[in-house]
């Protein structure tokens, strides 16, 4: 491990070399410090932990079925479906909802003399001690299992190689595309066409959820196992589906698979090493933005964005047009309202133009019996997107960090500042809920239906405002400070997870009046949508505003401690 | 008036986190029409003790009185009189000057036209003017700390707290800070800030209070703290003076 010191070298070269355990044991010993004193934080790792236990077992299961049946007919089936859904899953859910555990943030290592081959390979390797990791691991051997019951020791054998690989694979896909993403949003030049990127790679779910309704629909396993031998063949599933080769026969097959698998990680690795470079050295700043001079308007005018100009020029108005301006220009909110057109629009085209057969992911197996779209089905799709676009400001006050001192210092009224950051939130969500609207009854050739459609929007989302401004006062916490939007702190991910978790089932309960409605009225409630949404949601975000403004009022010292980075 | 009331008053201001004892217990009374400061090592608890007595850290103990009014059970009013340049100048700098100080104009409720006017005037004599579309983000250390002070001062404090304000300021922008709040003390203002800058305490503040370890060690004007010597020696003596270096770092040396 030593290397000779030398004695002439002018920069002495170093004793030891720096090699992955060093990262390994840093992120270990600041996830410990993280933890020390914090009882709540080791309360929600280990709840974290536990539910991570909770799905790796039912994953386990569910690849271990062929092998544990003894039938291996759908063992490729099962190995490339799952294995490509738990890429893809790497893929887009930090993209989307949780964030990159950035424990080690790659900026702090930019003074550091380390070749860029070691830093990289410290940070995957750290990158791999998670609960997701372990969670997967545990799942994938299922995976192993029916390898080895099918094909004896040599068949798990090779399982176990490919499920390794195929972890390796899931973490370095979500780390460069994390990093790629945070680069180009960084930029002040290419932000657009990152927003763009991200809309384009979210509508590849399309073709996957289809290929999953047409797998619960027509149940012909025959043709699904002819497209999954050819998912097995790409990247996505080629690491999972390694063990069943050799178990079935196809030993040639397996180096093969494996040599795409390591094509595939070499590629994400350089891909992700390049943009980490771009993170480290240009972290600073993205190029100034151009000095323009010849301002138009005193101070106040300039505050006031074009969305904005109907706001009155007092408290109200300052807040809301602040909140406008950094929904625009923080490239963390930014990203977080691309994520929701992105998603507004595919959850309900999928749901409904895939004719209603949704089967939701929380295991109570609850599928629309309709087999053509019905009220309540757009109604409940509905529900969905309005209370994804509102959970967005379930740690409202985690992204202005410590600048929301001047709000604190000012003496800010609760009810006014939580009003206007929803007013603010909604010049912006309010439009794309309303094309969401337009362009979902157009598909669905049902024109009449848009009424239906903004009604069960709009409330659903002024009832998920309301519910998350009280949580964005309980429950906030803070955000690291660095240039990525997608970083969370190490912890947080669990936090903002099971907090979301929360925030999107209390505001589901609080939007079912309008499923019951939908369902009980028939068509009379095409008509009464509109307006009894609208009037349900601003009632309900301002109802949340009046109680939560109350909490705030009492607690805003403690949330700003909360939402300022420790450091 | 309020002549009888002391521009600040602090009385046993305590603070721990997670076991550590940040601050404990402060009493302190800034004189009105002082230019008080608050001299202290690293970690001695004066971000913590400034935060607790404007009403951005509810302290465990004590309580804070601003011109006879309490932080914490009276803010709104306390808060009126009060500028704050919190420590790190948290701002939100993803706005321009400009716009920050519109922003911090209205919302301490002030007319529009007053807002602006004080914001072009403002941006004017700290030279901030030519700094046009540039957002706070892309400002250097020193125009970041001139900012802050722009948005303490737009609404006319009576009492302006400070956290750091000289600290990673270039010479031009710390003479012109010192100018600025030389003339708001002598137009009545009463300034408290925390420094470790020996010059500049000296230079301007009437009164001086070194703290360390969390409490107050020596409080008074600046001769009476001083008694003959210079601050500095009085300092170093109060907060345990420096350890000589002889043997220890001999590698630095080629």
């Amino acid at each position: 491990m030593a290397l000779p010191v030398s004695a002439d070298a002018t920069p002495a070269a170093p004793v030891r070399s720096v090699s992955a355990r060093h990262f390994v044991r840093l992120k270990l010993r600041v996830m410990g410090n993280n933890f020390r004193g914090q009882g709540w934080r080791i309360a929600l790792f280990v709840g974290g932990a536990l539910l991570g236990l909770w799905f790796a077992a039912a994953g386990f299961f569910l690849f271990a079925a062929p092998g544990l049946t003894g039938d291996g007919r759908y063992a490729v089936l099962i190995a490339a479906a799952g294995g490509g859904l738990l890429v893809l899953g790497w893929l887009f859910l930090p993209l989307v909802f949780f964030g990159v555990d950035e424990t080690l943030d790659p900026a702090r290592f930019a003074l550091l003399p380390l070749p860029r081959r070691t830093l990289v390979t410290g940070l995957f390797v750290a990158a791999l001690i998670s609960v997701p990791v372990l969670a997967v691991l545990i799942a994938s051997f299922g995976l192993v299992l029916t390898a080895w019951s099918l094909g004896g020791w040599s068949a798990g054998l090779v399982a176990v190689v490919g499920v390794l690989a195929g972890i390796l694979l899931c973490v370095a896909a979500s780390r460069a595309v994390t990093s790629a993403f945070a680069t180009m949003l960084r930029s002040r030049r290419v932000r657009d066409l990152a927003a763009v990127l991200l809309a384009v790679t979210a509508a590849l779910l399309g073709p996957l959820q289809i290929f999953g309704l047409a797998a619960l629909r027509e149940a012909d396993w025959t043709r699904l196992t002819g497209v999954a031998t050819v998912i097995g063949w790409t990247p996505l599933g080629a690491p999972w589906t390694v063990g069943i080769d050799v178990a079935q026969g196809r030993v040639w097959a397996a180096p093969v698979k494996l040599l795409i698998t390591v094509v595939a990680l070499g590629a994400l690795l350089a891909w992700w090493s390049r943009s980490i470079e771009s993170a480290m050295v240009g972290a600073a700043s993205a190029g100034k933005a151009p000095v323009r001079r010849g301002v138009t308007g005193g101070a106040v005018a300039q505050l006031f964005p074009r969305v904005a100009t109907w706001a009155g020029r007092d408290r109200f108005g300052a807040l809301v047009a602040r909140e406008a301006r950094y929904w625009w220009r923080d490239a963390r909110r930014r990203a977080n309202l691309i994520t929701i057109a992105v998603v507004g629009i595919f959850v309900p085209v999928l749901i409904n133009v895939t004719g209603g057969d949704f089967a939701f992911e929380d295991g109570a197996g609850f599928t629309a019996a309709a087999s053509d779209s019905s009220p309540v089905v757009v109604t409940i799709s509905m529900l969905l997107v309005g209370v994804l676009a509102a959970v967005t400001l379930a740690n409202q006050f985690g992204f202005d960090g410590s600048a929301y001192a001047a709000n604190v210092v000012a003496g800010v009224p609760g009810r006014v500042e939580l009003r206007a950051r929803m007013t603010a939130f909604s010049l912006y969500v309010l439009p794309m809920l309303g094309v969401v609207a337009v362009v979902l009854s157009f598909l669905l050739s049902r024109p009449e239906w848009i009424g239906l459609t903004i009604g069960g929007l709009v409330a659903t989302y002024g009832a998920g405002l309301a519910v998350n401004s009280l949580i964005s006062v309980l429950g906030a916490y803070s955000l690291p400070e660095t240039s990525n939007p997608f970083a969370m702190n190490s912890g947080a991910g669990l936090a903002k997870g099971l907090l979301t978790l929360l925030a999107m089932l209390a505001s589901v309960v609080a939007a079912v009046p309008m499923v019951v409605a939908a369902a009980l009225l028939g068509d009379a409630w095409l008509w009464l949508a509109l307006p009894v949404g609208a009037a349900y949601g601003l009632g309900a975000a301002l109802l949340g505003a009046y109680l939560a403004g109350d909490v705030l009022d009492r607690r805003q010292p403690e949330l700003l401690a909360t939402v300022t980075p420790r450091r | 008036m309020t002549v009888e009331h002391p521009a600040l008053a602090l009385r046993g201001l305590a603070k721990r986190f997670d076991g550590t004892i940040a601050v404990a217990g402060v009493d302190l009374d800034v004189p009105a029409g002082s230019f008080y400061g608050l001299l202290g090592p690293n970690g001695a608890g004066k971000t913590t003790t400034l935060s607790m007595a404007v009403g951005l850290l509810r302290p465990d103990a004590g309580s804070a009185w601003v011109l006879g009014h309490d932080v914490w059970q009276d803010p709104v009013t306390a808060k009126r009189l009060l500028g704050v340049m919190p420590d790190g100048v948290r701002l939100f700098d993803r706005l321009t000057g400009a716009e920050l100080l519109a922003y911090n104009g209205l919302l301490r409720g002030m007319d529009p036209a007053v807002v602006d006017q004080r914001a072009a005037e403002l941006l004017d004599v700290l030279a901030l003017g030519d700094a046009g579309r540039t957002l706070v983000v892309d400002y250097s250390a020193g125009m970041k700390k001139k900012i802050g002070l722009a948005c303490a001062l737009l609404h006319g404090p009576r009492v302006l707290v400070l956290d750091e304000p000289f600290e990673a300021v270039d010479p031009v922008s710390a003479a012109l800070i010192r100018d600025i709040l030389t003339r708001y003390a002598a137009g009545g203002g009463t300034v408290v800030f925390s420094s470790h800058v020996m010059e500049v305490v000296e230079r301007l503040c009437s009164h001086v209070a070194i703290l360390a370890g969390g409490t107050i060690k020596r409080v008074g004007t600046i001769d009476e703290v001083r008694g003959g010597r210079s601050l500095e020696q009085v300092f170093v003596e109060v907060v345990g003076g420096r350890t000589a270096t002889g043997e220890e770092l001999s590698w630095l040396s080629q």
